[in-house]
């Protein structure tokens, strides 16, 4: 796998992932804070049941903020001769390879933050549901440059079921 | 031969809709539930009943009488037509020689009255199966043969040059062993097929009670049953969504493989099941992607398996498995075997094969390193794979067992896993994936090196035509 030299993402994606995480974290903590609204509307709740959950909220979303640089660094994609390959993850690692033969159809997605730093996300699936890649973080030409090669090699390599 | 447009039997309709009926029958109960029994059929309101009864019995009996007249079937020489409907018309057909194979299915009451409807399986890319419902029992299996041997014929007139056999049927393997894969099924239903396993109900019965939700339902009603005799009577609520989840599970079960026979045809194999819904299907060799072999925990003394396969275009079970022996001996598995995947890769087949099922590292399987025993430590050992020159073997599970087989050729995709404490052991896996269900191949907490090793051959395997 060393030989391989992968593709990282945009950097911006960083920010992308930044932003989502700073909204989930907002909303998980309003939940969180729901005993505390009660206490101050004078109903008798538990001290612990005021304290644990945002605080446990808290740690998780630190401990995802500090995961999140690496996260981004780790994603990568490599076009080689007969496959495409994706790298991703920090805790757990995976690499998928789908020969480009066996490829159906590539999907480009983008989300509306992602859409503001002109980044998009390519899905590669084949006939098996579980062999299905994902490259998120790409400059929208990128993405688009990378999904005609993609289709190109595909429809040349295709192999029947 | 062209036929003229025929009809199906007249009691379809009936066959397909008498649920409605049956719902009817139950609104009209329901919502007149206040009354009593003399009171629904006598004195004033009886002349009410009556009318309301016979003006719903003549609208069904029109609506059943328009559907079977709009419902009708023809077969030529080149095509099969089924065309159904009244308002929204539904013309279907299918050219003979793209017929794979027909099955032959027949629910509980279509049973009853000797009915039998024919699903085709066709070689054209759509998803949605040609049905025919419902023909009488012989007049079936006698279309059914008709059709085969026409497709039969249709295919080996070698009127066709190769190109455009390869550009019509996109979905078959163009490799030479694939060969007979495009010739289903010569005569279908002649005699002579060698049945393969036929599965005793005794030992089905047997087989099912050894299975863990059948002795978790068993132990929830004894338990249940102990509370209720020592006074408890109110976990009598316990019990009923206990019985009804376990007793569906196991009429499920009991159904799909009751009165199982596989035999082998020219193609693959032919299995028939079913208690109250009988059912008859094809499984070309060519349509089958994954193989896998299970021993439930308490199977495994017993030495019992079971089979399942990844196939492709089986009607409506595209997206899960297709049990191909409910239980069976190692003697079974070789014969199943046999017939999906007669070419294992290596010399040794059935020792190779029964090495798989079982536990061991000889003829090269390569086992979990034993770093692993501290994730593993009932399963390290049976954990592993072996690449033969055209499939990749891969064990795995701890109570229960199962060994996966992916020809290279059907591989859609590799992927390679390691999770933080694998990676302090200096452990990874690789998972190699199929089309057609969730059957795949499962090399777990390898040595790193190793894992990475049979990454890069298995992306390289899946790659190659």
């Amino acid at each position: 796998m060393q030989q391989t030299e992968f593709t990282g993402v945009d950097p911006s994606y960083y920010k992308v992932r930044l932003i989502s995480w700073l909204i989930n974290t907002a909303i998980y903590l309003l939940i969180a804070l729901v005993p505390l609204a009660l206490k101050l509307f004078t109903l008798d709740v538990p001290l612990w049941l005021v304290i644990l959950p945002p605080l446990t909220v808290i740690l998780i979303a630190l401990w995802v903020l500090f995961l999140i640089r690496r996260r981004v660094r780790a994603l990568g994609y490599a076009e080689r001769e007969e496959d495409l390959v994706v790298r991703s993850g920090v805790m757990f690692r995976k690499q998928v390879v789908i020969p480009y033969g066996r490829l159906q159809y590539v999907e480009m997605t983008s989300g509306p933050l992602e859409r503001r730093y002109q980044l998009c996300k390519l899905t590669v699936n084949t006939a098996a549901g579980a062999a299905t890649a994902v490259i998120p973080g790409l400059p929208a030409q990128t993405g688009t440059d990378l999904r005609e090669r993609l289709a190109a090699a595909g429809e040349e390599k295709m192999i029947g079921l | 031969m062209t036929e003229n447009w025929q009809r199906v039997h007249p009691a379809s309709p009936f066959v397909h809709g008498w649920l409605a009926i049956v719902g009817l029958i139950w609104v009209y109960w329901t919502s007149t539930d206040e009354l009593s029994w003399s009171e629904r059929f006598a004195g004033p309101r009886l002349g009410w009943t009556a009318a309301i009864g016979v003006g719903a019995l003549l609208v069904i009996l029109v609506f059943y009488a328009l559907s079977w007249y709009f419902t009708r079937y023809r077969l030529t020489d080149t095509h099969v037509y089924v065309n159904a409907g009244m308002l929204f018309r539904s013309q279907k057909q299918a050219r003979i020689e793209r017929v794979q194979a027909i099955d032959i299915a027949q629910p509980l009451l279509a049973r009853l009255l000797g009915l039998a409807e024919l699903r085709f399986d066709v070689a054209d890319g759509s998803s949605s199966v040609m049905r025919l419902a419902f023909l009488k029992k012989e007049r079936a299996h006698q279309l059914r043969g008709e059709i085969l041997t026409l497709a039969q014929i249709a295919r080996t007139g070698t009127a066709q040059p190769p190109a455009e056999v390869l550009a019509q049927e996109p979905e078959q393997d163009t490799l030479p062993e694939e060969e007979p894969a495009r010739h289903p099924e010569a005569v279908a239903g002649a005699s002579g097929q060698l049945i393969v396993s036929k599965v005793p109900a005794g030992r089905l019965l047997g087989s099912l009670m050894l299975r863990v939700p059948t002795i978790l339902g068993v132990l929830f009603a004894l338990f249940f049953g102990i509370m209720v005799v020592l006074g408890n009577a109110g976990a009598l609520a316990g019990v009923i969504p206990a019985l009804l989840g376990f007793g569906g599970w196991f009429y499920k079960e009991l159904n799909n493989s009751w009165n199982f026979t596989a035999s082998n045809t020219d193609t693959g194999l032919r299995i028939s099941r079913g208690l109250t819904d009988t059912r008859q299907q094809s499984i070309p060799s060519g349509r089958v992607q994954a193989i896998k072999i299970s021993a439930p925990m308490l199977w495994r003394a017993l030495g019992w398996y079971r089979i399942e396969v990844n196939a492709l275009g089986l009607g409506d079970e595209s997206d899960s498995e297709t049990l191909v022996m409910p239980v069976g001996n190692f003697e079974s598995v070789c014969q199943v075997m046999g017939i999906l995947l007669p070419d294992l890769g290596v010399p040794a087949q059935r020792e190779v094969l029964y090495t798989a099922v079982t536990t061991g590292t000889q003829h090269g399987f390569t086992s979990s390193s034993q770093r692993a025993k501290a994730f593993s430590p009932g399963a390290w050992k049976h954990q592993g794979f072996l690449e033969t020159d055209s499939v990749l073997i891969t064990r795995y599970g701890w109570l229960a067992r199962v060994a996966s087989f992916i020809p290279y050729r059907r591989i859609q995709g590799v992927s390679w896993h390691q999770g933080p404490l694998e990676r302090r052991r200096a452990l990874a896996g690789v998972r190699v994936h199929s089309a057609g269900g969730s059957i795949l191949g499962y090399a777990h907490q390898l040595d790193h090196d190793r894992a990475g090793e049979l990454f890069r051959t298995q992306a390289r395997r899946a790659a190659e035509r």
